[in-house]
């Protein structure tokens, strides 16, 4: 196995594009697994670890450019405010070691339906930055990144660079149920975001389909019914939740059975829209 | 009385350290990383063994194609049924020699074409590397004829047949009509539980490394019995007992998992002699599932018939669980129900279903932590039916006398483990209602179980030498399993010479050593601690004699049990000597004494007892829970349990077995489940990332307290302790989720779903 070791961005692009079969290693918190349990043997790693932008984030056009190498406890000590629903996430994810070594962008690229990023990233409307040497920059909305259980729309040329996301414009929560309280893939997680500016709410599920994916009618319900100076009626609320529900396509599996990730998708919808409800009325719940 | 327990402080006697949380000897070579386990030890020229796994769980080996992995640079031999060299089948088991109980499986690895469960290893790669070795064994292609196997244990259940009883463990038993007494109750309960397999998950999986030098042979493996394993591969090698030294003076954690013989420990032997290298055989763990038996599943039947008052009319406990084709230990799941409650008529079943699987073996309490779970939630339904408190219900029928047969209780004080515990625990703020106790969304929940775990001791022969200068050295082939073995013989012998704690050194953990017990069955502790004593007293004898001897001794014409044994010497109130002196007059350098049983006396003794005593460890476990009311997540918020296990020798390990016990037990509780393929008997989960442990963010604060009373008839008082602490916990979590929620959880694991 050749192990390339690119230390600038363009270096590492050409290495993708000369060795599209290679594969690239960030953290290494799911390459290394699959490695050890002999998931697949890769004819190259391709070790971003030395390219030192994908470690940075910075403000880019209105935006949140995120490096898709910048590790999860980066993202909760420095991105809580602008990016409350990913930091959020963040802090759920396997333990103390694995956030400072997992990442955004590893996340993505395992396209896991599980990935406890994806949830946020969705309802926040993020957009991909990929790149290859040959075609350059492609941004790719999250709603068109994921492809299938762990297929995303990444060609083999191409590295992701970074995410690209608003700054947080109202409340955004998410929500994650598991067997226990950490080390713990999701069995179903829910993240809401609201955008007062738009008049728009939007969601994001996560581990309840073969993708990550967002509740579209539920969105939609919200948008044309949602009384934005009101307290939330309650029925809206029921009609919010069901709607999640029944954007879930989930499966039954050893973490859980999917009657119950098709109602927990329910509750924690509306769970998180009144937690988010309230912050935007201003009297967050004790 | 509650005054008298009012704190778990060590007791004011003449004893200095027994009883105090004294830190482990040992505690800085294993915070350091100083402390080398059997699988860090290198030898010069030593290979590496990786296995490879059977995929169907029945057949015969049509073929082995081993020509890709031997073509792998750094491949030293591949060893196959084809080629290996032979082992002695396993011994037939017999109680005159508890050693041939050591087998893991009955199986003769790599001695034929057999398959007898999906995961036998059938072939082993002995390689430069452990990478070299693994990568070699996933390329060994087997062909198999399948056979039919008989893997689900669920199916199978009705074809259960009745589990034979022994010496040691009766499978059944009848007082009275209990039938006809539950169909007359007026008041009763009627539940079916169900168990899941379960794996140990030490934390260090199982290592081995063998070395031979001609016909000797010496490994390294943390076992939790030195002296089966030492017999068992001389037995397997057809070599002399003497011929064979097994050094395991660190276990990282058995829970049972270590305690018989498993493949991995026989492959390394065998590929060490087939390869004339020292071989290291470190399992995965994934190979540790494959390869090292679990807990059982089980199907139990509680019934319970009350009078109106809350008084048993009938206890009907019945179980179903599995041994495989290949051996496993038949398990006392319904033990529990032989001690605990004082029915009118009790009736006990145990059956066995017979599965082509990896033999099933002993884990944390067999039998008792299943066994509670069933017995110890139907308690608590029954006081849901009569709306008594499942306190009252308990003490109502807390008998005076064993109630299968009248025997006495050696000691029994679970009445006053309830009340000192309920006080401290605020039981009394239980609102009874169901879902009446909430905190925002989560619904409140509170409740409780006995803990209960039978005691014995093993034989142990140990020697104590003092020398001149004060050391004293204790020798004892103990294990050292995590729990303070040394530590806690270091303490007590301390006290009974009368020297300070660091003048004593306890070498444990090699088969050159005195025997000691196995570390099982909560026996390792008393039954050295036997030995101990018996050897101190003998080598104060001798020091008396000495000293009688001198004219001008003030220890003349006493008698040793006038003395007292303190300061480093012997004295009655101020006038006495030390060791120092009287040795010195003596011009001896040393004193050094034996003590211990033989085992026929042991077994004469035990079985002579048994037809006496019952005796036993026990406690209440208080547990409360939060329920998530819609997602039906269930977090444990507070646990107090309030143990009786006799005398306490050291606070700190103590608390330390009886807080991992429950821990052990919250994980049964809510997350634990081997996964097995109803279809191929595969091992679905076999990784810490599937098979879901607790981590450190589910386990609240957790009180262990003991009342600290000595056991009469134990050695310094002591009942063991390395397992009462997990009996009763699962049910102690299901009784509070049924307070919480209103809903009886009949099933192991209590997930989520089950909630809703
Ligand atoms: C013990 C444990 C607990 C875990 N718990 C969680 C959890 O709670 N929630 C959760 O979501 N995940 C969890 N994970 C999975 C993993 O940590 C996350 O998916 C993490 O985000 C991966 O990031 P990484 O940087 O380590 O990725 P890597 O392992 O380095 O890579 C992951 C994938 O992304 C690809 N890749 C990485 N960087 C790029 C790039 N720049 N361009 C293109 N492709 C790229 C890799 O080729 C690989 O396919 C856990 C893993 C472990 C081992």
């Amino acid at each position: 196995m050749d192990f390339l070791r690119p230390t600038t961005w363009e270096e590492a692009l050409a290495a993708k594009a000369d060795r599209p079969e290679a594969v690239p290693i960030q953290g290494g918190t799911d390459v290394m697994v699959e490695l050890n349990f002999d998931v697949r043997r890769p004819a190259a790693l391709l070790d971003l670890g030395q390219v030192a932008e994908l470690r940075a984030w910075g403000m880019v056009g209105g935006f949140c450019r995120v490096g898709a190498g910048v590790p999860y406890t980066t993202i909760i000590e420095e991105l809580g405010g602008p990016l409350p629903g990913l930091a959020q996430a963040s802090r759920t994810v396997g333990s103390p070691q694995i956030r400072n070594r997992g990442s955004v962008g590893g996340n993505l690229g395992a396209a896991s339906p599980a990935g406890d990023s994806h949830p946020p990233l969705l309802a926040a409307d993020a957009v991909v930055e990929v790149e290859s040497r040959d075609r350059g920059v492609r941004m790719v909305p999250a709603t068109a990144f994921y492809l299938g259980v762990k297929r995303s729309a990444l060609e083999p040329d191409e590295l992701i660079r970074a995410v690209h996301v608003r700054p947080a414009t109202g409340p955004q929560y998410f929500s994650k149920v598991g067997t226990r309280n950490a080390m713990v893939i999701a069995v179903c997680s829910f993240a809401i975001a609201l955008h007062p500016g738009e008049r728009r709410v939007g969601t994001g599920l996560g581990s309840a389909a073969p993708t990550p994916r967002r509740a579209y009618e539920a969105e939609e319900l919200l948008a044309r019914e949602l009384d934005w100076q009101a307290p939330l009626d309650p029925a809206l609320l029921r009609r919010f939740g069901e709607l999640c529900a029944a954007a879930a396509a989930p499966i039954d599996d050893v973490r859980g059975t999917a009657a119950y990730r098709v109602h927990a998708i329910g509750v924690m919808a509306r769970r998180t829209l009144t937690w988010a409800w309230n912050d935007h009325l201003g009297r967050r719940a004790a | 009385m509650t005054t008298k327990y009012a704190e778990t402080e060590p007791r004011q006697d003449a004893v200095k350290h027994v009883g105090r949380p004294v830190d482990r000897v040992d505690g800085r070579a294993k915070t350091t990383g100083e402390a080398r386990y059997a699988a860090e030890h290198r030898y010069p020229g030593m290979a590496h063994a990786a296995l490879v796994h059977a995929t169907v769980a029945r057949g015969r080996i049509e073929a082995v194609d081993t020509e890709a992995a031997r073509a792998v640079p750094g491949v030293i031999e591949v060893l196959t049924h084809e080629n290996a060299p032979a082992m002695k089948p396993a011994p037939k088991t017999s109680l005159m020699n508890l050693s041939s109980l050591a087998s893991g499986t009955t199986v003769s690895y790599l001695a034929t074409d057999e398959v007898h469960w999906n995961g036998q290893p059938v072939a082993v790669v002995v390689a430069e590397t452990p990478e070299t070795a693994r990568h070699a064994a996933s390329l060994v292609r087997v062909a198999y004829r399948e056979l039919p196997a008989v893997v689900d244990f669920a199916a199978e259940e009705p074809n259960a047949s009745p589990q034979k009883s022994s010496v040691l463990q009766p499978a059944g038993g009848d007082k009275g009509d209990a039938v006809a007494a539950l169909a007359a109750a007026p008041v009763s309960v009627d539940l079916r539980f169900t168990t899941p397999p379960e794996h140990h998950n030490a934390m260090e999986p199982h290592a081995t490394i063998a070395v031979w030098d001609g016909d000797r042979l010496t490994v390294h493996e943390g076992t939790q019995n030195i002296a089966w394993l030492r017999a068992h591969l001389a037995q397997r090698f057809g070599i002399p007992e003497r011929a064979v030294r097994v050094l395991s003076p660190y276990v990282g954690g058995g829970f049972g998992g270590k305690g018989f013989v498993w493949a991995g420990t026989l492959l390394a032997v065998l590929a060490a002699r087939a390869t004339a290298r020292p071989v290291r055989l470190a399992l995965t763990r994934e190979g540790v599932y494959r390869t090292v038996g679990g807990r059982t599943p089980t199907v139990q039947r509680v019934a319970l018939g009350a009078d109106g008052d809350g008084d048993l009319t009938a206890l009907i406990h019945t179980s179903v669980a599995m041994t495989a084709r290949i051996g496993g230990m038949p398990e006392g799941v319904v033990s529990s129900s032989r001690h605990l409650y004082d029915a009118a008529t009790i009736h006990l079943r145990q059956r066995l279903v017979r599965l082509d699987l990896l033999a099933n073996t002993a884990m944390r309490a067999p039998g008792d932590s299943v066994g509670s779970f069933a017995l110890e939630s139907a308690m608590d339904e029954l006081a849901c039916e009569l709306g008594i408190d499942p306190i009252e219900l308990r003490r109502r029928n807390e008998p005076e006398r064993n109630p299968m047969d009248g025997k006495r209780f050696t000691h029994r004080m679970l009445r006053e483990a309830y009340e000192v515990g309920a006080e401290r625990f605020g039981w009394r703020e239980r609102d009874p209602r169901p879902g009446s106790m909430r905190d925002g969304r989560w619904l409140v929940g509170m409740g409780v179980a006995t803990a209960y775990h039978p005691s014995l001791t093993m034989p142990a022969d140990v020697t104590v030498r003092l020398a001149a200068d004060g050391a004293v050295v204790v020798r004892c082939a103990l294990q050292e399993i995590g729990v303070g073995a040394a530590t806690v013989q270091a303490q007590i012998t301390a006290d009974e010479l009368g020297v300070p704690l660091e003048a004593v050194r306890v070498e444990i953990g090699d088969s050159e050593l005195p025997a000691g017990p196995g570390a099982g069955g909560s026996a390792q502790t008393a039954g050295a601690a036997a030995g101990v004593l018996d050897a101190c007293r003998k080598l104060k004898e001798s020091a008396l004699a000495l000293a009688r001897r001198a004219p001008d001794s003030p220890l003349r014409g006493r008698r040793l049990d006038d003395l007292e044994a303190r300061d480093g010497g012997l004295y009655h109130g101020g006038r006495g000597e030390t060791y120092a002196a009287i040795l010195a007059r003596a011009g001896r350098d040393h004193l050094e004494a034996g003590g211990g049983t033989g085992m026929l006396k042991f077994l004469a003794k035990t079985l002579n007892e048994r037809r006496r005593w019952v005796k036993a460890a026990s406690g209440a476990h208080f547990c409360e829970v939060r329920v998530d009311r819609d997602t039906g997540e269930v977090r444990v918020s507070r646990w107090l349990g309030m143990f009786d296990v006799g005398r306490v020798i050291n606070a700190k390990t103590a608390a330390g077995q009886l807080r991992g016990g429950i821990v052990m037990g919250i994980g049964m509780a809510l997350t634990e489940a081997t996964q097995v393929d109803p279809r191929t008997g595969r091992i679905m989960n076999p990784s810490l990332s599937e098979y879901h442990v607790p981590v450190h963010a589910d386990i609240p604060r957790i009180d262990v307290h003991w009342l600290d009373e000595p056991d009469p008839t134990m050695p310094l008082g002591l009942l063991g302790i390395g397992e009462v602490g997990i009996t009763g916990v699962a049910a102690a979590v299901a009784n509070a989720v049924r307070h919480a929620t209103g809903k009886r959880v009949l099933d192991l694991p209590i997930t989520l779903d089950k909630l809703l």
